[in-house]
């Protein structure tokens, strides 16, 4: 490797001289052996050993192949001191003050842009840490304006990077925190936001006075212009202003948002908005700074890095292509100016929605937030801050103890609060549970799928275990506080529950193959039955839940008198209930409709080369069936309920109405919470198309050979839209 | 990326599919013709030591494809036990462009299949960028199933798809009331498995 080829330039040089040979050992030069050994080898031979075998040779690199070796020279400076001495980062930028400003302008926006990218999922050694301004923080202590900048961007990446490993989502951030090598640390970094509002200060002072001049007014402080022309001072300073202001507050939100328990959200968002106005000004300033450079050093406006359209002075990103060795280097495209700009108002926002979350909220309502959270593909940054703040010190926003967020989601009596109760290897399992289920939910929807799927059998098994255990040890265990049937009650009121979050959990982990484009057409057909039978039990599981929960209410209030019967409509009609229910149908309706087309024309015909349609289920649904999550759910089940399904008879079923009608319904419920009102449109929307696409097909008929029918996923996510269209 | 269509456009070379001939990794002579492909048409680095790997080891996985003397596509594969199951591994598929769209690959990975079934694979996996549409179709239509998302797994940054085709068992029974796993579907990265997969 090149890394090494280096090393042993330098090992002729100094080491014999710096470290010790050892016991009668003395330092040779092996450099003849090796030579005449690599004379004897041809290209692409290997030394053979007893314990380097075949695959073991597939992880050499070949030296100087340029897919391959990271530490290749590409023509390029050796070190960040050779880079500097050939002038690549000068300092000052120039001696023209105005070119100087609008130097480190275009620096600020690469180094933006290369934030963006970074937090995009690219080392931050080939993104931030390309400037060399950076990797030589001391030198710019003469000129405080990069110094300034410089600093709060690297006690920024340090904020992010601390953000992101202490989620330990396990995810991308391997590459993202990697910071080998890199300058990362340096003295004085806490200081930065002092340094930078003294520079903003400055700045400040000098747009008055060039206002002052402007108005002819006389000036009332003594200071020096920022550059040296006066019609472009005003300019100059706004640009720079709010690119600072923007840096202050940034960092100031990262740091509001890791206080504990949630206290620092408010503050937050004072300064998420102050940062996003800050970007607007910034996106705005793009106008003056194009207009004062020269048109032929403008790149693209669309793909540039800074605002100016310039290229920025002192970045080299092949400088620190090493220290991504031994990984082959990776292709990088730095994101454009706009599009930092995009990615970051989307991190703002995305942060502001999780400050804005309720910090006392019930455990389905926080499923419910991360989940719609999740809806608008938030980058890990803004994942790693949810998943801190929810899962704080072993409590909810380091607030409430998992075992209180449980049972006030199960409503559990009182009495069940009892330390040693909460002490119960099953409570103890079942937090562990609650907290590991909402981290994953906080990962990217790709292994965030993964994960559920995995922990579908730890959830599975802990309520088989509860089952067993449930008049045994729960009942001795508390037979000493209360009657045996109230304990009863209890177990069962957390085995519900479990069984709850288990259906839930599979439910999504069935939804979350939709959006990961998992499944071909061929196979929405068992997929929507699959996920109709599991929405079927969480359904059941919420109902007996829900009932529960009536019943003890009951008992509180005394009110011996309400009806069974009123219970009962109550739970029918919960909204969530209800939103269930719409799932049913859809799923129920597409299932049928899919089995319905492949009966009766034989389209979305499976494969059958090496394997069935029943591998196809086995694969799919694996995870599942190994939870027993439902039991008794096999291949022959799913052809036995839907080989009848005729076009004729799922019309007359009316799945997709009684989604439409289910949904109109709950309208009252939800017209405060307008992501659940666009929900509920959407689905409508689903239903509506379906059922008019079920009319046509049964019009034109099946049989029809220029009849085409397609699903697409252009209303919802997960439920699909069957397009008819006739060749 | 283009299509598989492309290899009908322009550029697209004239011959029937009875003049391709396939045959069985050869020997050493074979490898520069192996690597010349994959070397081109695929962006992820290998060096000699990943073919040697794969075909030394499993020469009867490994096919070309030849059109009048030219090496025109190539298939590399391997087999052996991974967690309790015995399962192969497409690492790579070529078809130069000219050939496209006939066929070819998909005679070439039908064949390696058709041997990892003979020799008791339950299973056969491998990884497809999720932007490569030729190859996720051409594995679909061979009964593949998408089983999960692999995010940024290239070193382009670009998501994969592991693509799994199982096997019927042999005594049905066992297939349909079983519910334990004859497969682990969770497993870490592979050290081979950064390759992909080039037929468009």
């Amino acid at each position: 490797m090149a890394d090494e080829r280096d090393d042993a330039r330098e090992t002729r040089a100094s080491l014999p001289l710096s470290i010790p040979s050892g016991d009668q050992t003395v330092w040779a030069d092996a450099s003849p052996l090796i030579a005449a050994a690599c004379n004897d080898l041809q290209d692409g031979e290997l030394v053979h050993g007893e314990n380097f075998s075949l695959f073991a040779a597939m992880s050499a690199l070949e030296i100087m192949d340029p897919k391959m070796d990271a530490g290749i020279e590409s023509n390029g400076y050796r070190s960040v001191d050779e880079a500097i001495e050939n002038g690549t980062a000068p300092l000052p930028l120039s001696s023209d003050s105005t070119v100087d400003v609008q130097c480190v302008i275009d620096i600020m926006d690469h180094l933006l842009a290369c934030e963006a990218t970074w937090h995009k999922g690219h080392s931050l050694a080939q993104t931030v840490f390309s400037c060399i301004y950076l990797l030589k923080i001391e030198r710019t202590s003469a000129h405080v304006l990069l110094h300034s900048y410089c600093r709060i961007i690297r006690a920024t990446c340090n904020a992010v990077i601390s953000t992101v490993s202490d989620a330990r989502t396990h995810e991308e951030e391997d590459l993202f925190t990697m910071a080998y090598g890199l300058p990362l640390k340096g003295e004085g970094d806490d200081k930065c936001l002092s340094i930078l509002n003294s520079v903003e200060e400055t700045i400040s002072r000098q747009l008055r006075a060039c206002k002052a001049l402007n108005y002819k007014k006389k000036v009332l402080e003594d200071i020096d212009p920022l550059q040296a022309n006066p019609d472009l001072e005003d300019g100059y300073c706004r640009a720079l202003l709010c690119r600072i202001r923007f840096r202050k507050h940034f960092y100031h939100v990262l740091m509001c948002m890791r206080k504990s328990q949630g206290r620092g959200l408010e503050l937050a968002r004072k300064h998420i908005a102050l940062c996003l106005s800050e970007l607007s000004s910034i996106a705005k300033s793009q106008e003056f700074l194009r207009s004062n450079v020269c048109v032929s050093h403008q790149d693209d406006v669309e793909e540039g890095t800074t605002a100016s359209g310039c290229q920025p002075v002192g970045f080299d990103a092949s400088l620190n292509s090493r220290y991504s060795a031994p990984t082959p280097p990776r292709a990088i495209q730095i994101l454009s100016w706009k599009r930092a700009i995009e990615y970051f108002e989307k991190l703002l926002h995305d942060l502001d929605i999780i400050c804005s979350f309720s910090l006392e909220p019930m455990l389905e309502d926080v499923l419910h937030f991360v989940v719609q959270f999740q809806e608008s593909q938030p980058d890990l940054v803004a994942r790693a801050h949810l998943q801190l703040l929810l899962v704080q010190d072993g409590k909810l926003y380091g607030r409430d103890f998992f075992y209180d967020v449980i049972s006030k989601a199960i409503a559990l009596p009182s009495f069940a609060r009892d330390p040693e109760f909460q002490k119960n290897e099953f409570v103890v399992q079942l937090i562990q549970l609650v907290v590991n289920l909402l981290k994953i939910l906080c990962t990217n929807a790709a292994w965030q799928r993964r994960k559920l799927g995995k922990i579908l059998q730890d959830w599975s098994l802990f309520s088989i275990q509860l089952e067993l255990a449930l008049k045994r040890e729960f009942g001795d265990m508390l037979k000493a506080l209360v009657d045996e049937n109230v304990c009863l009650k209890v177990s069962k009121h957390l085995l519900t529950w479990a069984e709850e979050q288990t259906y839930w959990i599979a439910a999504r982990f069935l939804m979350l193959g939709f959006k990961l484009e998992l499944y071909s057409p061929n196979e929405y057909c068992m997929v929507y039955w699959y996920l109709y039978i599991i929405l079927m039990r969480l359904l059941d599981k919420m109902q007996v839940r829900l009932s529960n929960r009536g019943d003890s209410r009951k008992k509180g209030k005394k009110k011996r008198d309400v009806s069974k019967d009123l219970t009962r409509d109550m739970i029918v009609s919960s909204p969530s209930c209800l939103l269930l229910k719409c799932y049913l149908s859809l799923s129920e309706g597409l299932a049928m409709m899919l089995a319905a087309l492949h009966n009766e024309s034989k389209v979305f015909e499976m494969p059958n080369v090496f394997n069935n349609e029943q591998e196809r289920f086995i694969q799919h649904f694996e995870l599942l069936q190994k939870a027993h999550v439902p039991d008794q759910i096999s291949y022959f089940l799913f052809k036995e309920s839907t080989k009848h399904a005729l076009i004729p008879i799922i019309i007359k079923h009316n799945y997709f109405r009684e989604a439409q009608r289910v949904s109109t319904s709950l309208k009252g419920s939800f017209s405060s919470d307008p992501q659940r009102m666009q929900e509920l449109r959407q689905i409508e929307q689903v239903a509506e198309h379906n059922k008019i696409a079920l009319n046509v097909i049964n019009k034109v008929g099946t049989r029809d050979p220029s009849l085409i029918v397609s699903f697409e996923f252009t209303h919802h996510p997960v439920f699909a839209v069957a397009v008819v269209k006739r060749s | 990326m283009e299509k598989r269509e492309d290899g009908g456009g322009a550029e697209a070379a004239v011959f029937s599919p009875a003049e391709i001939e396939y045959v069985n990794y050869g020997g050493e002579h074979h490898l520069p013709l192996i690597m010349g492909l994959v070397d081109d048409e695929l962006s992820e680095p290998y060096s000699i030591f990943t073919y040697r790997y794969f075909v030394y080891l499993w020469p009867n996985l490994s096919f070309l494809a030849f059109h009048k003397g030219k090496c025109v596509g190539t298939v590399v594969c391997k087999m052996g036990e991974h967690r309790n199951t015995f399962r192969g591994y497409i690492a790579m598929l070529v078809v130069i462009k000219p050939y496209r769209g006939r066929g070819i690959a998909t005679e070439l990975v039908t064949r390696s299949i058709q041997v990892m079934m003979e020799s008791g694979c339950d299973e056969v996996t491998l990884e497809a960028e999720v932007t490569n549409k030729g190859a996720l179709a051409l594995y679909g239509r061979l009964g593949f199933i998408r089983s999960k998302r692999l995010f940024r797994y290239y070193l382009n940054g670009v998501d994969a798809f592991r693509l799994k085709l199982l096997f019927p068992r042999p005594d049905p029974l066992l297939s349909i009331n079983s519910n334990e796993s004859h497969n682990h579907s969770d497993h870490p990265q592979d050290v081979y498995s950064e390759l992909h997969h080039n037929v468009q």
